[in-house]
Order: C-alpha cells, then structure tokens, then sequence
C-alpha cells in the first residue's frame, strides 16, 4: 500500500512488533509505520477489541498525520553488514556460548564449524562451495553449498547427507510447497520429511522401530541440520520471525523413512513421480501428530479405527499423513485397498468441525498420504498439516566410495 | 587427559548466518496534515480478528472525523496473494490508490 503511494499504519499485537519490524526491514521497508496493540490474537470478544483501540487511537492518527523524519523518507542503508569468514575462535564450550548468543542455535550443544569439519561435510558433494542451491525466505539467504554444510556440521551430520540436504533445500525454496505459508505461521507447523530410494540404506535413515524417536544420526542429524538451515539461512527465529505460538518439538527433527521392502504398494516417491530407483525426499507441514490404537488387526476394525481418529481439520490443516504399520498394510492391500483408495476413505470420513466460522472453511478433505513404517506393535500414526511437495536427491559422481567410508558408522547396542 | 584437551582446544568456526544480497531502502510516503474530510481506508487481512478490529476502528473514525469518508476492503485471500498477480490484485490496487490515507489489520 505504501508502494502505491497511499501512506498507511499498520496496526500490530505487541507481541508480534518484532516480526513485523523485521519483515519490513527485509523487504526494503525499514521505517513503516507501526501501531502497537493489545488486540489478542484471532480475537472474537468485542470487549476486548474495543478496549485495546480506544487505548492506541491517538498512536493510529499520529501514524496517519505526523510529518515523516528525514530518515522515515530516505532511509540509509547501515554500514558493517557483512561477516568475516572466521566468525569466533574459542573453545567448544566457548563456541557454543558465542552462537547460542548469536541465536544461531537450537538449544542443544553443537559441533563447532571448523574449515576442517566444512572441508569434510563439503565431501559429501561436488557441487562448488560456493553453488548457490536456492534462497530461503524470509530473508532470502542464500542457500550454497558451503553455508548448508556449515549449518550440517552443526547439527552433526554426516558428508553422506549432503545431497539429502540440499534436496530439502530445493523443496523449502520451491514456491509449490507453500512453506512461506507454514515456516513462521503461529501454527508451530514442523517440517515432517520422508526419505525414499536406495539411499535410505545406504545412510541407516530408521525407517522401523522408533524411527521418530531420538537415536538415529540420520534420522537426527538430517532434521536438525534442516532446522538450523531455516533458521541461519531463511533467517525465521523462533519469537522474532517464526511465531509458533506453542512451538513444535518436531521442528528438532522428524524425520524417517518409507520401509519399501515391505510396503505392498508402490513407494511413497512412485506415487509422488518418481521411479523406483531414484531417491527423494517428500516433506509436509503437519502440528499435530496423534496415535491411534486399534483393538484388532483386521481390516475391519484397522478401518473402524483409522475413520474415529479423524478429527476435524483446523486451519491449515489440508494434508493428512497415515503412518501405516507393514503389517497393517498388507492387511489391508490383501483386501484390495490401495494408496488411492485408502485416500477417499480418509476423505470420505473427514468431518467438518463444530466452530466453523472461519475464513477458510474446510469440510475435513484434503490430500492424503500413507507411508508404510514403524517397529513392532499394533499402532497407526495420524499427522495433518501442509502438503509440501517431493524433491528428487541429487547424488555426486563418488557417492558410492563416499557410501562406503561412513557406512560402518551405526549404534551397537549393549546387552544388560 | 584427551579428552581433557579436545574440550579445551580453540576452534576458529565459520558463520553460519548466510549473506544476502542488499536490498534498496525505501522511504514510506507523505503523511496528510489531519484526517478531517479525507478518504481513510480501512484494510483487513483473511485473518478472522481483522475484519471484527475494522468494525470497531471504522465506529471511532466516524466519531472523530465526521467528515471523513471510509471505505473499506476485507482480502479473501492470504496477504501473499494479494502480493502477486492474484484474482484480487486490480481490485485491491484500484481501493488502495481511491484512499487518502490507510489503516490495515494484517497479522493474526
């Protein structure tokens, strides 16, 4: 509005005046003109709503009528903008303290960002350091080679994930996963990513027993590295740009794989396009994730069950995950279910909530995807948020010599 | 002992806060000298919160400025879309530019 020449205020919840200052100031617009109000969020009580007005009304004609400072007309661009390569030198302790400082972190302990450990990570591909894969909104940073592999080596990522993170570099970046729409939303929406094809095994990405649980460095390490690469590159901070109101403990990592060896349809990946040797990485936005317990394995009650857990779909939440058990699946293939007819059940059993007053009304339809994964036991796993999108994994030349130096690299575990 | 020297060991780490290419600065425009007989737009955002803010914010300008004209403009669309070329585009460029001056309700 101010770019078409109509001076304008904005009014802003107090709470979100730091995230609308910085996506003003990323997008060139440093000194629009803020309101700071006490309007709660999403607010229906009159009450409420005329009370907080009332409090900022002078601030809102101010806004609209005080002559513009000369920096409010020509504002300067700050001096100093730019980082020296070798940021801090210290111990890891040292180091730690220096980034959590800094925001750059996650809360947990990372691994300092050496040449030498970036040297090792950048192994990993052959694309150049300095290849530009893609910016990342909001702050459109760019995404290079080196700066993803600094962000892994952080997060304790192996070489081998390299081309698994700059594939879900491509899939944040790409205007059709919408993650513009998810990456900062009040919704805490957390990427959720499937990994499917050969290169599942190849780096131990848990596809089976507490796949989503910690214990895994793919697992782990590929989610965690993805977080700190939205976070150091996209620039979304958690309270200043990423307003998740709750937050979402799946932004750390949640990550799997399809188990294909013993899902009876065709791969998750084959459905989204891509051939069975190929390997992709799908991701989704959901915040929420539920389990459901069926009280018998028959496709009868696995059924039954999936169609009660179905609760009506919120804002936002346009896609729905089913995490089908093997055993589960091959149930129901036996029946002659499969992804697509498994899809319109789900749809066709999607009911609309009782608060439907909403601007975006949904009937509970949406898309559908069943990934075939899981350990023993009799549970079915339910997530629903964005859709996302599926990108193909780009390997280098040298992958499988790279494959083999870190192959050996898996958790025994002790007996007691 | 290592391990005793690996913790204590100086590490020169690199940033991991990527660059990004310089935007230019745009100053916002001239303000009106009052409100009173001015056209004031009132904009609200697809959010359930913004259109119920406009009611109250459109009673209290009236009560103000008697002799203003307000206009307002409810997106049915997310903000984003209204950013690019959407289906609403022409008629929210043809509200924003009939208004004197604007206030807008956009975040939740």
């Amino acid at each position: 509005m101010e770019e078409m020449g109509t001076p304008t205020v904005s009014l802003v919840n107090m709470g979100f005046m730091n995230d609308a200052r910085s996506a003003a100031s990323s997008r060139g617009w440093p000194s629009l003109r803020f309101v700071a109000e006490t309007v709660p969020s999403e607010c229906s009580v009159a009450e409420q709503i005329e009370e907080s007005l009332e409090a900022v009304m002078d601030d809102i004609v101010a806004g609209l009528s005080r002559p513009l400072t000369p920096e409010e007309a020509s504002p300067k661009t700050k001096e100093g903008g730019s980082l020296s390569r070798i940021v801090f030198k210290g111990t890891l302790k040292e180091v730690n303290q220096f980034f959590y400082k800094r925001g750059w972190g996650d809360g947990l302990p990372l691994i300092p960002p050496t040449e030498e450990a970036v040297a090792e990570m950048l192994t990993g591909t052959d694309l150049a350091p300095d290849h530009l894969v893609a910016t990342i909104i909001p702050r459109m940073g760019k995404a290079t080679v080196e700066r993803i592999a600094i962000n892994a080596v952080m997060a304790g990522a192996l070489p081998t994930y390299m081309p698994v993170l700059i594939a879900g570099v491509k899939a944040l970046a790409d205007p059709a996963s919408s993650f513009a729409a998810w990456e900062v939303s009040t919704g805490s929406w957390a990427p959720f990513w499937v990994v499917n094809g050969p290169i599942r095994n190849d780096l131990h990405i848990n596809s089976g027993s507490g796949a989503l649980s910690p214990g895994d460095i793919a697992n782990s390490a590929i989610g965690r590295a993805m977080g700190l690469i939205v976070k150091n590159i996209g620039g979304a901070r958690k309270g200043v740009e990423d307003m998740g109101t709750f937050g979402n403990p799946g932004k750390y990592a949640m990550v799997l794989a399809e188990n294909e060896e013993e899902c009876p349809w065709e791969p998750l990946h084959v459905a989204e396009g891509c051939t069975p040797q190929e390997n992709s990485i799908t991701v989704s936005f959901p915040n929420c994730l539920w389990t459901l317990w069926p009280t018998a394995t028959d496709e009868q009650t696995l059924l039954r069950t999936l169609a009660d857990g179905l609760f009506p779909s919120g804002a936002g939440q346009t896609c729905t995950s089913v995490l089908l058990l093997p055993a589960h699946a091959k149930t129901l293939a036996s029946k002659g279910w499969t992804r697509e007819s498994l899809a319109e059940f789900v749809n066709s059993h999607a009911r609309p909530g009782v608060a439907k007053d909403f601007t975006s009304p949904t009937d509970g339809r949406g898309e559908v995807r069943v990934i075939v994964c899981g350990g023993p036991g009799s549970w079915i796993v339910l997530t629903k948020g964005g859709k996302g999108l599926t990108k193909k994994i780009e390997l280098p030349l040298h992958w499988d010599k790279l494959v083999q130096k870190y192959k050996a690299i898996v958790p025994t575990y002790a007996r007691y | 002992m290592a391990e005793r020297k690996e913790l204590g060991m100086a590490h020169e780490v690199l940033s991991p806060w990527a660059e990004a290419d310089p935007i230019p600065l745009k100053g916002i425009s001239p303000r009106v000298p009052d409100l009173a007989g001015r056209r004031i737009g009132l904009f609200a955002s697809n959010k359930p919160a913004a259109p119920r803010i406009m009611d109250v914010l459109e009673r209290k300008m009236k009560e103000r400025f008697p002799s203003s004209e307000i206009s307002r403009y409810g997106a049915e669309e997310s903000f984003l879309v209204l950013q690019t070329a959407g289906k609403d585009r022409d008629r929210f460029e043809e509200w924003v530019k009939s208004a004197d001056v604007i206030a807008a309700a956009v975040g939740d």
